[in-house]
């Protein structure tokens, strides 16, 4: 392992805040050591307990609930279906509305019928309903209700509605009657395999779906699904297709941000993405020559190449400023007069604020990219030297894992952004922001180095990744419940 | 109240049974039949319920049978103008039977004698023209005034389109 280079860090302890100094509060924390900097001593809070299964171990898993339930409240394999998906699959608040009634909750979920029909008996040639053909009786099939129709009906309804992605809600065909069908009762109508299997899909997706425990994955094509005993709003990555997603909504992953809040902003980016799209153009000019510059890199410390000028690509000031300060750019300035401003001033001054944002979380988004392909160079990079004896494939790992880090913690600081754009003014918002500025700073640092890996030594990346890190998880600890 | 018999006969929507209901309907209160030759869209009438504003009007409307019809619900709007909470200016009908409480064993009589009903007791709760939902709740006699004008201008010596 590499150890880490304390003296090369400098570490900001310049008072030149404006209010409420965050210096002081982090001001006696020192540098890990370690090359891992977990925290014995306080939970991870981004930690959480799942377990990924296929579909049959998730079959496996449900088939047991069933039985369980079976056992316990003395109901067949049906009931104990229809009652645990009816209660998030969660027996306890099953059990507390069985306690009461249960045969009242099994006519409520229509699997057993509130009176016990007459059950019309053969012998007279009468017709199904649905067609209005005649048929014999001996060819009418009904439900617990009675309500009798022919096979050929029953088939298509089951066809009908399967297609429209019905599975485990199809019920009897007589108006107003809310008799559920079995699984037994539907596949005995299904002569098809591709309906046959398109229902048993179906069922299975019903279970999961109201199951409070399990969530599918929402990779493409993907068919795992996540099991976590506590469910949050956690991140969950995928073994078989490798997505992470939030276990609470399934959106992609969006820590410190909480899901209500991400969805909102989500949609407010879908809404003004025209604006946005303009504004945030791809090019911008050189502040100082003026010549027209195309972002090729994830690092937002440019470097004009025709004069050589460096500046920073979020603001367009000089880089030198941000270079040994505390790295100013993620903070937005609200206007203190605000509240005596007229309406319109507001609602651009909304307009600028929300743009500031939407405009910092595009260009995380679009770093990202960007280091995806740095990732490629550095692989091929390595190939080159592994081929010229310049070490061996092991040698160079560490450049892979500084591309891994680099891509957690700018895709952490990206979901930033929302977070600090519905948060309210105050002293827990500049606390936020100043802790964001520190990890956007190391952050950029982190990818200018990568970038230029041949240039650093491996125990300056090493040391710049833990830093880097440590900013992330500090930002964590503090703004993303456990 | 005339009912063409259709030709084609290979599905309910044309089968005797689906005619014979509507011949049943004992007020004469509705009247359905094919347009020309095309089995699959039919035009129906509704005479306005005599204890509603609506009373002396005469409403036309299309039913469209979907081909996996009956197991899918037939589409019905009004091409008649009607000041209705549950029905709005495209003639578009907002009643559960006719999307998710549909029923493959109900047919088109059942489906127009509710749509009678729902011209007697407007469901203000579910409104599909909020405005009027309104009006009917909170100014009764004003709903009366202004659902029996349109009933007037649209539905009364007007011709079917």
């Amino acid at each position: 392992m590499a150890q880490s280079l304390e003296e090369d860090y400098i570490y900001s302890d310049d008072d030149d805040d404006d209010d409420a100094d965050p210096n002081d509060y982090y001001g006696d924390e020192c540098m890990e050591e370690d090359q891992e900097p977990v925290d014995e001593r306080e939970p991870d809070p981004e930690h959480f307990d799942f377990k990924c299964l296929t579909v049959s171990e998730a079959k496996n898993f449900l088939d047991k609930q069933v039985q369980e339930t079976c056992g316990k409240l003395k109901v067949d394999k049906r009931s104990a279906q229809v009652l645990l998906m009816a209660h998030g699959w969660i027996f306890s608040e099953l059990e507390k509305r069985t306690e009461q009634d249960i045969s009242n909750l099994l006519i409520e979920k229509g699997v057993r019928a509130r009176n016990i029909p007459q059950v019309r008996k053969g012998g007279y040639v009468s017709s199904c309903s649905v067609c209005l053909q005649r048929k014999q009786p001996s060819d009418l099939k009904g439900l617990l209700c009675s309500h009798s129709f022919c096979k050929e009906c029953w088939s298509k309804h089951f066809e009908t509605l399967i297609n429209n992605g019905i599975a485990t809600d199809l019920q009897c065909m007589a108006s107003d009657c809310h008799i559920g069908a079995p699984e037994e009762f539907v596949l005995s109508f299904l002569e098809e395999d591709s309906h046959r299997q398109k229902y048993q899909k179906f069922v299975f997706r019903d279970y999961i779906k109201s199951h409070y425990n399990l969530r599918f994955c929402p990779g493409a094509d993907c068919s795992i699904v996540a099991y976590s005993e506590k469910p949050q709003s956690k991140r969950v990555d995928c073994i078989q297709c490798k997505t992470s997603f939030c276990f609470n909504c399934c959106g992609a992953y969006h820590a410190p941000t909480d899901c209500e809040t991400v969805k909102k902003w989500l949609m407010k980016c879908a809404d003004d993405s025209e604006t946005a799209n303009y504004i945030s153009a791809n090019t911008k000019d050189c502040p100082k020559c003026h010549a027209c510059i195309e972002k090729n890199g994830g690092c937002n410390h440019m470097q004009c190449s025709r004069c050589k000028y460096d500046f920073c690509w979020v603001c367009m000031g000089d880089w030198k400023s941000h270079g040994t300060e505390y790295y100013e750019c993620s903070r937005y300035k609200e206007n203190p007069n605000i509240v005596n401003e007229n309406a319109q001033v507001k609602a651009r001054e909304a307009l600028k604020k929300y743009l500031f944002y939407h405009g910092r979380w595009e260009n995380h988004a679009k770093s990202l990219q960007l280091e995806a392909v740095t990732l490629a160079n550095i692989n091929k990079r390595i190939q080159e030297k592994v081929m010229k004896n310049e070490g061996t494939w092991i040698d160079w790992q560490y450049l892979l894992n500084a591309a891994s880090l680099l891509a957690k913690c700018r895709y952490s600081l990206q979901y930033t952004y929302p977070y600090a754009y519905y948060l309210e003014s105050g002293a827990r918002k500049r606390l936020f922001e100043y802790q964001q500025a520190q990890l956007e700073a190391e952050i950029e640092n982190l990818s200018w180095k990568i970038e230029r890996a041949e240039k650093y030594q491996r125990g300056d990346l090493e040391n710049q990744m833990a830093v880097a890190e440590k900013r992330r998880q500090t930002l964590f600890k503090d703004f993303f419940p456990t | 109240m005339s009912i063409i018999v259709p030709i084609l006969s290979d599905t309910r929507v044309s089968d005797r049974k689906e005619l014979k209901d509507l011949k049943r309907d004992p007020l004469g209160q509705c009247s359905a039949s094919p347009v020309a030759d095309d089995n699959f869209h039919w035009t129906a009438t509704i005479l306005g319920p005599p204890d509603s504003p609506y009373q002396g009007g005469i409403f036309f409307l299309n039913i469209n049978f979907p081909t996996d019809y009956p197991f899918k619900p037939p589409k019905v709007s009004f091409t008649t103008k009607i000041y209705h909470p549950n029905i709005n200016t495209n003639g578009s009908i907002c009643l559960d039977i006719l999307r998710a409480q549909w029923s493959p064993a109900l047919t088109i009589s059942k489906v127009l004698l509710s749509i009678c009903s729902l011209l007697t007791d407007p469901n203000p709760d579910d409104p599909l023209v909020p405005e009027i939902a309104r009006i009917y709740k909170t100014d009764r006699p004003r709903y009366n005034k202004l659902a029996n004008e349109w009933t007037k201008k649209y539905a009364i010596n007007q011709q079917g389109n």
